[in-house]
């Protein structure tokens, strides 16, 4: 159970550098970047140690992380329209 | 019988695909949020850091917190400790019962100062309420729903139909729940902190 209290901490500690980060005045596009790597760092920790995935056959992890990922890199194809909308409504 | 390829028992296997395909689900509302947000330049950050970010700062804490209690309950179910067990859930049910209330806190205060799905008391984009009460609102739902889960697994252990295994499967749910917070908290409040 310490190892978990260790990670319960260090979860609290990851939120707490991004709210600090939150009011550095960083440009947008950084702080998201900042934000997204830290909520990922937090829920690796999250999904390997909580989830106990660390201690599953790594079968279970080849099966459903590249499956998932490869959905959320498809995703990203809305990007370049999101960008358009926003030129057209600044003209 | 045929072993699992995975080494895992079935309600488990099936519990690891329902999360794959809920994160896929918020996945899609967060990408659709912020397509909204880059594609409204007139987007109005509705949250300073009192009380909103501190709010959100106490109900990550509190989601946090269950998820240690959850991981309590799980290691005295596998001992077979039903007392401890159940008192752990408690506690998880009891701080996810803390978080919903937490939040309906901070829908209600939005919705006194004016904002709607589709109104916005600053002037700007009337996507900004749409987006935070559809992400929150799943979100809550998925919390809400899991204090059920949890109360029905609970029942069903103290009462013996239900084995330890089953208190295990039901804390990946609360667990998930607790991962998809992490990108809430940052993605809707912070970025929209003023």
């Amino acid at each position: 159970m310490k190892v978990y209290v260790g990670i319960w901490v260090g979860l609290i500690s990851i939120m707490l550098v991004e709210v600090f980060l939150t009011y550095q005045h960083l440009p947008p596009q950084s702080l998201l970047a900042c934000l997204l790597a830290l909520a990922f760092v937090e829920a690796g920790i999250g999904i390997a140690y909580f989830m106990h995935m660390k201690y599953e056959n790594p079968k279970l992890l080849w099966t459903l992380v590249p499956i998932t990922i490869f959905v959320l890199f498809m995703l990203d194809h809305i990007w370049p329209d999101a960008f358009r909308l926003a030129r057209l409504s600044l003209h | 019988m045929e072993a699992s390829p995975y080494g895992i028992e079935s309600k488990k296997l099936a519990m690891w695909l329902f999360i794959a395909s809920d994160t896929v689900t918020f996945a899609s509302l967060l990408f659709a949020y912020s397509y909204l947000r880059i594609g409204s330049p007139n987007w109005t950050p509705p949250f300073k850091f009192w009380p909103s970010v501190a709010n959100g700062m106490v109900m990550t804490i509190i989601l946090l917190t269950s998820s240690l209690t959850m991981l309590g309950g799980v290691r005295a179910a596998k001992a077979g400790d039903q007392k401890l067990c159940l008192r752990w859930m408690g506690y998880t049910m009891l701080l996810g019962v803390i978080f919903a209330v937490l939040h309906l806190r901070e829908w209600f205060g939005m919705i006194h100062g004016g904002w709607r799905l589709f109104q916005n008391p600053l002037g700007g984009s009337v996507e900004v309420g749409a987006g935070f009460f559809c992400v929150t609102g799943l979100h809550l739902l998925h919390v809400i729903s899991g204090v059920v889960a949890l109360a029905v697994v609970a029942l069903g252990f103290k009462r013996g139909w239900l084995k330890a295994g089953h208190v295990e499967t039901t804390s990946l749910y609360w667990h998930f729940v607790d991962v998809v917070w992490m990108f809430v908290f940052p993605i809707v409040y912070l970025m929209n902190a003023q």
